[in-house]
């Protein structure tokens, strides 16, 4: 029976006008959709392969362990997704590469000391040379958010409240058919109706875009794509289920889809984004820049004297009596020779070096590259937390939860980020450690990491650096989009159990 | 009859519930999104406020000419409120320097405290119109004539002594006014927002302009309005009107605008205008080394600008673009070099002003080449649609195009000769005072001072202009097609 019902459904909709303007207005899309992706994306893989063999040949060149401490592994770049035709995920308002925050060097009575690497992310700020109007690109996430959650409502605003009207559900309802039944019937066949323009349209998108050599599916690429055809229907679904819902309450169908509309343009046009705005209003602000940098500033400068102390006072154990800089100014003025002659003593002892300078020395840029790192996170961290409750509270809208598990799915957006966060800093640990382990090969060191007289001497292999590879796994976007693909499914439940409370007391 | 017409529609609609279903979705979200505006916008302010004060702090600091940075900032605009356009994207602080002219995109912008948070995109208060009330003047004319016509009771109307082109009117004028009736509640409440807000003043003009901004919104909605008429009156039956309005809505307000900036780029790469554009003026700035090098040939000055080999006391920088020292003394030795000094420095400074425009040339062929081609392209291709138009309008009304940002640049570009005139005529290039302050320092009290004032609300309806007589043209034709259609129409 209850096939009898989808296929009737089907036949329906199938000869109606809203099914043939479905069909174009999703075929139009895919089809731009497939043919803009094919022109920038050559040229994205192009570029991001030259700049991994750009920084591995610079990696290579660095033969001495200190240059590698010193200088650090190089740029680390975010592969591209060869699935971003599918969501951008605001790629163009996230950093692709690690940047180089800088260095520096510290001549004081120690002798010269020189900064060792450490990691900055860089932030992207929209481009100030765009003159462009804003907009959303056309990705499947658009597509998808936007149309197949309007089009379900466009098909079921009259499901029940058009047939009411016209007496039809009472007919039906006589015969021995159950509601639970024409329930599960009417979403069954609106919901096959949709997807067949739908899967219609994803064919020819992926068509127009594997003639292309340059975006090569793999077999876990098929696997996203599956399960991004199940997102998309379950999503279809809730809005089938919404849809179906407001028209068993009420009346009219014309209430019934003003209702609907309205619901819609809220939940999926402005809640997305106004919500996430929003959210953000009411948290604690992240520390500006300007505040990072003068507690970061205030830390170094505490390290840097208490390196100066200790440095004077080792001096002072080897050379008893010396006299610090400014002292020395002080005594210029009485007797200049005394000055002279301190200032040539001061000299001499910063030439010298021991084992316990260099220990000290080894431990200040140490510190230096650790105190810059633990800010730089923590920075990172706070941004990071907000952004994560903002999407969080985004979450009450369907759209965006479908926005965020399309973005894991394709292996853009913010979660990517975060893996690729998660890549680099794996990767600088591994680096260290070769680093430590290393010269703790060559017996002839003296294990002082950080300072070139410290360390290892020895040329180093290429091949034996480790190397950074940013790779998406298809287990990594499982996991990030497992949440969204739950919240999906219990919404789903949700809208759909509502529907069939709301039918089964309906008066027909 | 036409007022009963017209009161008998407007009773219509404002009992329905797709009625109050508009209002109350339009105040909420005008609410939610105009305390998230306001309290950007304050922000913005409050930056805007404190970057002025470390630009004075600098001046006060300086003490020789060739220290003297000037920095202007770009004030926010409180209509951005209403349509942010590109007022929150460009950069807002500009340089005022002798060697290099202000373009629209040299300024440095701060962006976001928080970067990541531009993956939300931006809510204007015009954006909410432009979505929710196109779709609510599409509900209310779907069914206008077709349902009418579907219930008998279109015949019933014309069977009075009534002519068909008052019912049109009827309907128009019934469905307009009910449409504005949100528009002018949330912007009441928007107002009164603004008031409760301390940080923000608006002046008459800015009212002014606010007013253009509701203008340009019913004449938008009237557009939107009359579309579903027109297909109301050609369709028999509702069904069929109501699935052709949705989706030319979803086309013409969500997709389209989207479409076309993301599917046609006509300009293409623009890489390598980029790139001579930057051989070009690194040709121009080489003058600077043969210059130099022909000038230190007959002076006694030896060592590398901007210094020599004067002996002070001193810090400085140097690229080529840019020598400055800020000597506080210069040691009696090197008295004698002084006057080479100065003579260095006023051939320099009048060789960076020349060289500064010329280099200014080609930045802005450059530009209109690139950007701003680009940006003019979507723009044509947006205002094929009257989403597009709208948008346009709005921004052109609250100053916050492209001519409104152009507006400060040139200013800033004012400033910067005004500066240059004062110099020359203070003969600073030339002055001891340029580089060292051992013999009197520069004198601040009569430095010119930077003023921009937005251009007066008849500017801003001169921008509009053409966007809003398209619209009203689309309005007429779209109306007389509808008149024509419905005069022969059987009912």
């Amino acid at each position: 029976m209850i096939w009898h019902i989808v296929k009737r459904e089907l036949f329906d909709h199938i000869n109606s006008l809203r099914f043939v303007l479905t069909v174009l207005i999703f075929s139009a899309l895919m089809v731009t959709n497939a043919v803009v992706h094919l022109r920038p994306h050559p040229e994205r893989v192009r570029d991001y392969s030259e700049d991994v063999t750009n920084a591995s040949n610079a990696l290579k060149s660095r033969t001495q362990l200190y240059a590698l401490a010193e200088k650090g592994p190089g740029k680390l770049y975010k592969r591209p997704s060869s699935l971003s035709f599918i969501a951008d995920g605001g790629d163009a308002y996230l950093p692709k590469r690690t940047y180089n925050e800088g260095s520096w060097s510290k001549n004081s009575i120690g002798g010269n000391v020189k900064s060792n690497w450490w990691l900055g992310y860089g932030t992207v700020n929209p481009d100030a040379k765009d003159l462009r109007p804003q907009g959303t690109k056309i990705d499947w996430g658009f597509i998808i958010t936007y149309l197949l959650s309007f089009i379900p409502l466009i098909f079921t605003f009259d499901a029940l409240s058009g047939e009411r009207q016209q007496g039809t559900l009472r007919l039906c309802l006589a015969n021995s058919i159950s509601r639970p039944v024409l329930l599960i019937g009417k979403f069954l066949g609106t919901l096959i109706t949709l997807l067949i323009p739908f899967v219609f349209a994803v064919l020819l998108n992926l068509i127009v875009i594997s003639v292309d050599s340059w975006t090569q599916l793999s077999g876990a690429d098929w696997g996203r794509l599956g399960l991004i055809l199940l997102i998309a229907a379950s999503y279809a679904g809730i809005f089938v289920g919404l849809g179906l819902m407001i028209s068993a309450g009420t009346r009219e169908p014309r209430v019934s889809l003003v209702i609907l509309l309205l619901i819609w343009v809220a939940a999926v046009v402005f809640m997305p984004s106004t919500l996430g705005i929003l959210s953000t209003k009411w948290m604690p602000p992240v520390q500006t820049s300007d505040q990072l940098y003068t507690t970061r500033a205030a830390t170094l400068d505490q390290i840097n004297t208490d390196y100066d102390e200790r440095m004077m006072t080792i001096k002072e154990n080897k050379y008893p009596g010396l006299l610090s800089i400014s002292d020395i100014q002080k005594l210029s003025k009485t007797s200049p020779e005394a000055a002279m002659a301190a200032l040539k003593k001061l000299q001499e002892a910063s030439e010298t070096e021991g084992d316990e300078e260099l220990a000290l020395k080894a431990e200040f840029v140490n510190r230096d590259v650790e105190i810059r790192e633990r800010f730089n996170r923590e920075h990172l961290d706070s941004q990071i937390a907000q952004v994560q409750r903002a999407r969080r509270v985004t979450r009450f809208s369907p759209a965006a939860i479908v926005q965020y598990a399309l973005e894991a799915m394709a292996g853009t957006g913010f979660n990517r980020h975060l893996q690729y966060l998660e890549h680099v800093h794996r990767y600088t640990r591994q680096f260290r450690e070769f680093i430590v382990e290393t010269d703790r090969a060559d017996t002839q060191s003296l294990h002082f990491i950080g300072i070139a007289e410290g360390m290892s001497e020895k040329p180093i292999a290429s091949e034996s650096i480790p190397k950074f590879e940013d790779k998406i796994t298809f287990i990594d976007t499982f996991n990030t989009a497992t949440l969204d693909l739950l919240l999906l499914v219990l919404l789903l439940g949700v809208f759909l159990s509502g529907a069939f409370l709301v039918f089964l007391r309906a008066e027909v | 009859m036409l007022r009963n017409l017209i009161h008998q529609e407007l009773s219509g609609h404002l009992m329905s519930a797709r009625f109050l279903a508009a209002v109350v979705i339009t105040l909420l979200l005008v609410v939610a999104n105009a305390v998230v505006l306001l309290e950007d916008y304050e922000q913005r302010l409050g930056r805007y406020n404190h970057q002025e004060n470390v630009h004075r702090q600098k001046i006060q600091e300086a003490k020789t000419y060739s220290r003297l940075n000037l920095f202007i900032e770009r004030p926010p605009n409180p209509l951005s409120i209403f349509s942010s356009g590109l007022d929150k994207r460009l950069g807002s602080t500009f340089e005022i320097y002798h060697g290099s002219v202000p373009m629209i995109s040299s300024g440095s912008a701060r962006g976001l405290e928080n970067p990541f948070l531009n993956l939300f995109s931006k809510i204007d208060l015009v954006l909410i119109f432009q979505v929710v009330l196109s779709l609510m003047a599409l509900l209310f004319a779907y069914d206008a004539i077709a349902g009418e016509r579907e219930n008998g009771t279109l015949r019933l109307v014309i069977s009075n002594p009534v002519r068909r082109g008052s019912i049109l009117f009827a309907k128009y004028i019934g469905a307009m006014l009910c449409l504005l009736i949100p528009v002018l509640m949330s912007l009441m409440l928007v107002l009164i927002l603004l008031s409760l807000n301390s940080a923000i003043h608006l002046g008459r003009e800015d009212f002014l302009r606010i007013g253009g901004i509701v203008l340009t919104t019913s004449i938008y909605l009237s557009v939107f309005y009359l579309i579903g008429l027109l297909v109301s009156t050609l369709t028999r039956r509702t069904a069929t009107s109501l699935m052709i309005c949705m989706f030319l809505w979803v086309v013409l307000a969500l997709v389209y605008p989207n479409w076309s900036r993301f599917a046609i780029n006509p300009v293409g790469d623009t890489r390598a205008i980029e790139s001579s554009t930057s051989e070009q003026i690194e040709q121009i700035w080489e003058e600077v080394d043969r210059e130099e090098r022909q000038f230190l040939a007959n002076t006694p000055l030896e060592g590398k600008p901007p210094r020599f080999n004067i002996s002070m006391s001193s810090s400085m920088t140097s690229d080529r673009r840019r020598k400055q020292i800020n000597a506080y003394k210069v040691n009696e030795a090197s008295e004698p070099l002084v006057p080479h000094v100065q003579k260095y420095h006023e051939t320099m400074g009048n060789l960076y002003i020349r060289l500064a425009e010329e280099t200014a040339l080609i930045q802005k062929q450059s530009l209109d080449n690139t950007t701003l081609r680009r940006a003019r392209w979507d723009e044509r291709l947006m205002k094929l649609s009257p989403v597009g138009l709208y948008r346009f309008a709005t921004t052109a009304w609250a100053g916050t195009n492209l001519d409104g940002i152009s507006d400060f640049v040139q200013a800033a570009q004012g400033y910067r000769r005004t500066v240059i005139d004062y110099f020359q005529d203070k003969e600073a290039f030339g002055s001891r005072q340029w580089f060292a302050s051992d013999r009197g320092t520069v004198d601040r009290w009569d430095l010119p001072q930077f003023r921009f004032e937005r251009t007066d609300a008849w500017e801003n309806a001169t921008r509009a202009l053409p966007e809003l007589l398209l619209l009203l043209f689309i309005n007429l034709v779209v109306f007389t097609v509808i008149f024509t259609v419905f005069i022969k129409i059987e009912v």
